[in-house]
């Protein structure tokens, strides 16, 4: 069912199965498409035949990725985030499309020059280039002229936090040249924090959101544009080239012998992923287009761990013993989200529709991929890092306080 | 208990009415069946009591320690679906192709859910139900089992909901054990027996083990909350107590295990095809409707733990 995303039949069509989008007024009239055959005419559109692997396949690694045929060759853009936890996403995914033979371009947003390129995983993006993938850097909203105006099969849009990000990537008119992008699939990256807190957990496809959290605006609106359209939502993810810590701020105090602060009970279940499940399933979206069509997957693992669970795990990686100490912010006075990596409560999801509808497979195992991160860990030498512990030493000494009295 | 001449005559008039009754009746003609036979019951073990109901007839089944002898309701008469004998060193046994075991069986785990490949611990309180499914499998039978986690509903012999509405009745606070946010999982015995019905007879089920239980987890916290809004009472109040602080002699204070306990029931619903039918707050409000609320329940109101608890949490509080 792929089809241009300007379809004019796409903005009158009923609402896809598994989500409602809430009646919206008329798009602009920038919208009708009377002019789709002016634009065929003038951007040259590879015809690929939507022919796709018969057998379902097991995505134990990305590496024993098949290679894609010339028939199923896709051309796909990624349009990354320069920063934070979901910025790694991209990189992975760009390097397991390549390995499966795939044309693919990494835009960037901002500018190469950035101190934020620094960071990994973008000071390792020759990675990609020496696998033959295209990196580019600018402003999203200029994307046509960035990536020179060119048509993709798949544009995983891993950027936009909300609507005028995530406008500025689409289609924006009938206007032919460089603002235009044609697009037969489409795919978001979103977040599974904009669940609605429950206490029947897990999140699962189809719960209520939080009306007004940033990505819920923009999946409404990809839902109406997108003839064929996949949206993710991601928890927490370990791997290599993660820009944002995640396993590393255990690692920093269990190395250390310092105590591990963790709010509340510790017993707040949590998701933490390796990347490669986040990019498996986004490639097997990829491969599957209409089994993926107008599906939201929750884009994690299939297990939880607690946030005690997950501080002896990071423990047994390293080795060494862990000392956990709860504490409860507000009596200690301090903000948790600056505290404490994860969220103060139970956030934790599961990915049935990609289990039921993709035929994907988890295969994170935090005890064996924690020893990995470790490994990593010590090998940049982060270990001996010399690192201040404020807001740390601020919560022991209060909690101290406390039991003195 | 009267024994009755161990024939099934007269359940199969059971109409789904006068509940009280018919499970007298239904209660002696399995005990009977049992004392009877060449097989040891221990009355004491009659724990895993698990009612099905089905198209509004409800029939009595009884799990005892080995849980290898079941009753399943056809159209309205209990009929038996028994493989093979086998003999066990305490007495025969009657196999048959569905075992109820239980998601207690597994080895507790630092990343839940529990699903069926993971690790079982051999020294459960529920390896009989192990050492079934060893047994079966060693015997190159057709079996399957089921492994629920907490069962709930109507006629409900183990007082998992009863516990909460004989609370909310009292209009008494709820004492829950530590945080209240460990998550534990419900199922409601209809969707159990539709389980059973669907596995008998299918190859896709033929030496498989499922987890069967509700779609949605629950906190401790949360189920209160829920148990409340079935059966139609004001928001209880909660209140967390430290177990460690007290000394409850045999007695449980809370019905549940103080932990996370949950289990995964993707593969029943892509293999077999089963999903529950109940939400929580409906299956929890069936159990009510159908029983509490008419004044019906198993054990009768015990207070003691909680008056230890409130006791101690006035103090704190003066």
């Amino acid at each position: 069912m792929a089809s241009l995303a300007f379809s004019s039949s796409l903005l009158l069509s009923s609402p896809p199965s598994n989500f409602s989008p809430p009646s919206l007024s008329p798009l602009p009239s920038r919208f009708s498409f009377s002019h789709s055959s002016a634009l065929s005419s003038s951007l040259s559109i590879t015809p690929s035949p939507l022919t796709y692997p018969k057998s379902s396949k097991r995505f134990a690694l990305s590496a024993l990725s098949v290679k894609a045929s010339a028939a199923e060759k896709k051309k796909v853009l990624i349009v990354n985030t320069n920063s934070g936890g979901h910025a790694v996403i991209g990189f992975y995914f760009a390097k397991q499309l390549l390995g499966s033979g795939h044309d693919v371009t990494i835009l960037t947003v901002g500018e190469e020059s950035s101190d934020k390129m620094k960071k990994p995983p973008f000071n390792r993006f020759s990675e990609i280039v020496s696998g033959g993938g295209k990196t580019v850097w600018g402003d999203p909203a200029e994307v046509g002229k960035v990536v020179g105006g060119a048509a993709f099969d798949v544009v995983l849009d891993n950027n936009g936090k909300d609507l005028d990000a995530v406008r500025s990537v689409t289609v924006t008119g009938p206007k032919i040249g460089p603002r235009v992008l044609v697009v037969k699939q489409f795919l978001f990256i979103s977040s599974a924090g904009i669940y609605k807190p429950t206490e029947e957990p897990p999140h699962v496809e189809g719960d209520v959101v939080k009306a007004d959290a940033g990505h819920v605006g923009v999946e409404k609106y990809i839902a109406e544009v997108y003839g064929s359209w996949a949206i993710f939502r991601p928890q927490y993810m370990i791997g290599s080239g993660n820009n944002k810590d995640c396993e590393e701020w255990f690692f920093d105090r269990i190395v250390r012998d310092r105590p591990v602060p963790i709010p509340g009970s510790g017993m707040q279940l949590t998701n933490i992923a390796h990347v490669r499940d986040l990019s498996s399933m986004l490639t097997l979206a990829v491969e599957k287009p209409d089994a993926a069509n107008s599906r939201i997957f929750n884009c994690v693992s299939d297990r939880a761990v607690t946030l005690d669970g997950m501080a002896k795990l990071c423990a047994q990686a390293a080795g060494r013993p862990v000392n956990i100490v709860h504490y409860d912010p507000k009596a200690v006075g301090i903000d948790a989200k600056k505290a404490f990596p994860f969220r103060n409560m139970h956030f934790y999801a599961e990915p049935r529709a990609a289990k039921e509808i993709l035929g994907w497979h988890a295969t994170t195992n935090l005890s064996e991929d924690l020893k990995e991160r470790f490994d990593e860990y010590v090998k940049i030498g982060r270990d001996k890092k010399p690192i201040k512990f404020e807001i740390d030493d601020k919560i022991l000494e209060s909690l101290k306080v406390l039991v003195a009295v | 208990m009267t024994g009755e001449d161990g024939k099934t005559s007269g359940i199969e008039k059971f109409d789904g009415t006068d509940f009280g009754y018919w499970k007298m009746q239904i209660e002696d003609y399995v005990w009977y069946k049992f004392a009877t036979g060449a097989h040891k019951y221990d009355y004491e073990e009659k724990k895993n009591v698990m009612i099905l109901v089905k198209e509004g007839f409800l029939v009595y089944q009884e799990f005892i320690k080995y849980s290898k002898m079941m009753y399943l309701d056809g159209d309205i008469q209990v009929y038996e679906n028994i493989d093979e004998v086998f003999d066990l060193p305490d007495g025969h046994f009657y196999a048959v192709n569905s075992l109820c075991s239980s998601a207690g069986v597994y080895l507790k785990t630092d990343l839940p859910p529990h699903y069926e490949v993971d690790a079982v611990d051999p020294k459960s309180r529920h390896k009989g139900k192990l050492e079934t499914e060893s047994l079966l499998k060693s015997r190159g039978v057709n079996w399957t089992s089921l492994r629920p986690v907490y069962i709930y509903g109507p006629l409900n012999y183990n007082p998992v909901e009863e516990w909460f509405f004989h609370r909310l009745k009292a209009g008494r606070p709820i004492p829950i054990p530590n945080s209240g946010i460990q998550i534990t999982q419900l199922g409601h015995v209809k969707d159990l027996a539709r389980a059973f019905v669907q596995v008998l007879g299918n190859e896709k089920a033929s030496k498989q083990v499922f987890n069967i239980s509700g779609e949605k987890y629950v906190t401790f916290d949360g189920l209160a909350r829920a148990c409340a809004k079935a059966g139609g009472f004001p928001e209880p109040e909660i209140i967390h107590f430290n177990p460690k602080e007290f000394d409850f002699g045999k007695k449980k204070a809370f019905p549940f295990r103080d932990q996370h306990f949950f289990a995964s029931i993707d593969k029943a619903k892509s293999v077999l095809g089963w999903k529950p039918e109940f939400d929580l707050v409906e299956g929890l409000a069936d159990s009510y409707n159908l029983d509490f609320g008419r004044g019906t329940f198993r054990k009768e109101a015990d207070f003691s733990t909680d008056d230890l608890i409130l006791g101690k949490s006035l103090v704190l509080q003066s």
